[in-house]
């Protein structure tokens, strides 16, 4: 079981890798003061645009900008009700899940239909996004909230927006800057898990990573270090199931499908209750 | 309070309803464009297929009835201030407790679906209270807990005798919803509108539903004014997943008889879309519900006979909370 265990570790750091880029990406939105619970919907759609260019150019470097693409599309939704409405997120966050499911669908199942199909999806070969995500990533984020100017107005736009005002800045800018950061980090995930992790699209394949990642945010305590733990937390977790699945313990295969979730669950509640979010966080 | 019943419906909130709804049907024609169909083609297949026969009108309303039920869960507990995003995983712990009340008769079968669906509700209520645990996001996991617990148990302890398909086999006969007369229709729509009823009782003719009312607008000065603002929620909570359990209770009685996998099909979020069309007013959904059910079975009509997937309700419905939401804050900002 051990042997396993360690076995399926490189195997968990990959297949996390997407739900990393999220976290990374949900934790500077909200810093900046908002909760995006569309970001299951940015990377679902993603999946989707990477996939259809990939097809179409052959050509995986297309693929991941298409994603960011359709990442940044369904962000910018959210982002003119959030930010320039100024209407409530969480139900802003639900409406653009939606859509990006229906439309996904929709959109999907209608070139299935057409010759694009036809073309095998391009082979992955060089990772180049394990060691982007787990490393350079969350060091360049880090030192941009943290040791620059506009990192200190980013995170003021998640604690106290009225001072960035007074000081003539403006807070809705900041947030669409961290909008896009999320848009081009989800947009990477949802290509990676389309194009390395899997051969392709399936409808609803992001299965709940969003909000899982959402979840991560508050384990690690809106920092970049607790996102990394939290992510391997959850990382190993999966590889625990991967291993308890290899080993034909005789736990049922739907129940471990659960697992993630359960293992979020209580990642929620063994932490939640110590933490303070952003102070505007929502607002 | 007074003795006569008054209905708080205004023109312009039924006006702000009707632009969104018809923004959503005008999405969904513009749609049809960029298949290659004309708008008029589409709409007539989406009205053909909901209402223009008594066989499309009879699937219209049983589609209602789910969506009634989950957009009323969705009503309430958004009334009260909680994000109960978990409608989904409620309807199937209320299908899931049906089933294993089915053998004891219809009555005590749609018990179990209320208690199973205010059950699963309640373990977000208690991480929130206890744990401080958002009920936005434990709602959602729990949602795809019990969508993975439904499969285990179609694959498993439930799966049908014969351990052919992922099913269950189907309930006993007598604990299956009476027809109503010699329609396809089963007692479910009654039950369903009755709970809107009641719902609407609650929130607005007793103390209880102002308190959670008052909850839900200003939960900090409900708190001053004496509310028990942790009960409140309690409460909320257990009665919004009662009837998206109770909701998945009606499915599985009145029209599937059968857990399958898919069981649930979107029902749980659909009520989010639901409520807000009818501006969280209990009487307002069963219109709601009724356009929801109509746009669902039509979908369904279009993705049969113009092979255009029936994932165009789901983005329907998407358009119609963001309209919703964005004509709410206009008429806020202009008064």
């Amino acid at each position: 079981m051990t042997s396993q265990l360690l076995a399926a570790i490189p195997l968990a750091i990959v297949a996390s890798t997407p739900l990393l880029l999220a976290v990374l990406g949900e934790l500077v939105v909200e810093r900046a003061g908002m909760i995006n619970l569309g970001i299951e919907g940015m990377m679902l759609t993603a999946a989707m645009t990477a996939v259809v260019a990939a097809q179409w150019t052959h050509s995986i470097t297309i693929g991941f900008l298409a994603g960011i693409a359709g990442a940044a599309a369904i962000g910018a939704l959210f982002g003119l009700f959030a930010i320039r409405f100024a209407v409530d997120q969480i139900v802003t966050g639900t409406a653009v899940v939606l859509l990006a499911q229906g439309l996904t669908g929709v959109v999907y199942r209608q070139l299935q239909q057409s010759a694009i199909f036809l073309q095998p999806v391009p082979r992955f070969n060089t990772d180049v996004v394990v060691p982007l995500a787990w490393i350079v990533i969350p060091i360049a984020l880090a030192f941009l909230l943290w040791r620059t100017r506009f990192g200190l107005r980013l995170r003021a736009c998640g604690e106290l927006p009225a001072a960035v005002t007074a000081v003539g800045a403006s807070v809705a800018m900041h947030r669409w800057i961290a909008l896009a950061i999320e848009s081009v980090l989800t947009g990477i995930a949802g290509a990676y898990l389309a194009l390395a992790l899997s051969s392709g699209f399936a409808e609803n394949m992001t299965s709940g990573r969003g909000f899982i990642a959402l979840s991560i945010v508050i384990f690690g305590r809106w920092k970049f270090k607790g996102a990394l733990l939290g992510t391997a937390v959850f990382g190993i977790a999966a590889a625990a199931q991967y291993a308890l699945q290899a080993s034909g313990r005789g736990i049922p295969f739907h129940l471990l499908l659960a697992m993630p979730y359960v293992v979020t669950l209580l990642i929620l509640c063994g932490i939640a209750g110590r933490v303070r979010a952003p102070e505007s966080l929502g607002r | 309070m007074s003795g006569k019943l008054r209905v708080p419906i205004s023109v312009s909130r039924i006006g702000i309803a009707v632009i969104a709804a018809t923004t959503a049907i005008a999405g969904l024609a513009l749609c049809g464009i960029a298949f290659g169909r004309s708008p008029g083609e589409l709409l007539a297949i989406l009205a053909g297929g909901s209402i223009g026969s008594s066989f499309a009108l009879q699937g219209t309303l049983l589609k209602s009835v789910p969506l009634l039920l989950t957009g009323l869960s969705v009503a309430v507990a958004f009334r009260a201030g909680v994000w109960n995003i978990g409608g989904e995983g409620q309807f199937l712990v209320g299908a899931l407790g049906a089933f294993l009340g089915a053998r004891y008769g219809v009555i005590a079968s749609l018990m179990a679906a209320v208690v199973a669906g205010a059950i699963w509700a309640s373990i977000a209520t208690a991480m929130r209270l206890w744990r401080n645990a958002p009920e936005v996001l434990t709602t959602i996991l729990l949602n795809f807990i019990a969508i993975h617990l439904l499969g285990y148990a179609v694959n498993g302890p439930l799966q049908e005798v014969g351990g052919k398909y992922p099913q269950s086999d189907a309930v006993p006969a007598r604990a299956s919803l009476p027809l109503l007369g010699n329609l396809e229709l089963h007692a479910g729509v009654v039950i369903a509108v009755l709970v809107a009823v009641a719902a609407w009782y609650l929130l607005y003719q007793t103390a209880e539903g102002l308190r959670l009312r008052a909850t839900g607008f200003n939960r900090s000065a409900a708190k001053w004014a004496g509310v028990n603002v942790d009960g409140q929620l309690i409460r909320a909570m257990a009665i919004s997943g009662a009837m998206a359990g109770l909701a998945g209770g009606i499915e599985l009685l009145g029209v599937t008889h059968r857990l399958f996998e898919r069981f649930a099909a979107g029902y749980g979020y659909a009520g989010i879309a639901v409520a807000l069309l009818a501006q969280l007013h209990p009487l307002g959904t069963i219109a709601s519900a009724l356009f929801f059910g109509a746009l669902t079975t039509g979908a369904g009509e279009l993705q049969r006979t113009a092979g255009i997937s029936s994932m165009v309700a789901t983005l329907a419905q998407a358009i119609v909370i963001l309209a919703m939401i964005a004509f709410m804050r206009r008429s806020k900002t202009s008064s």
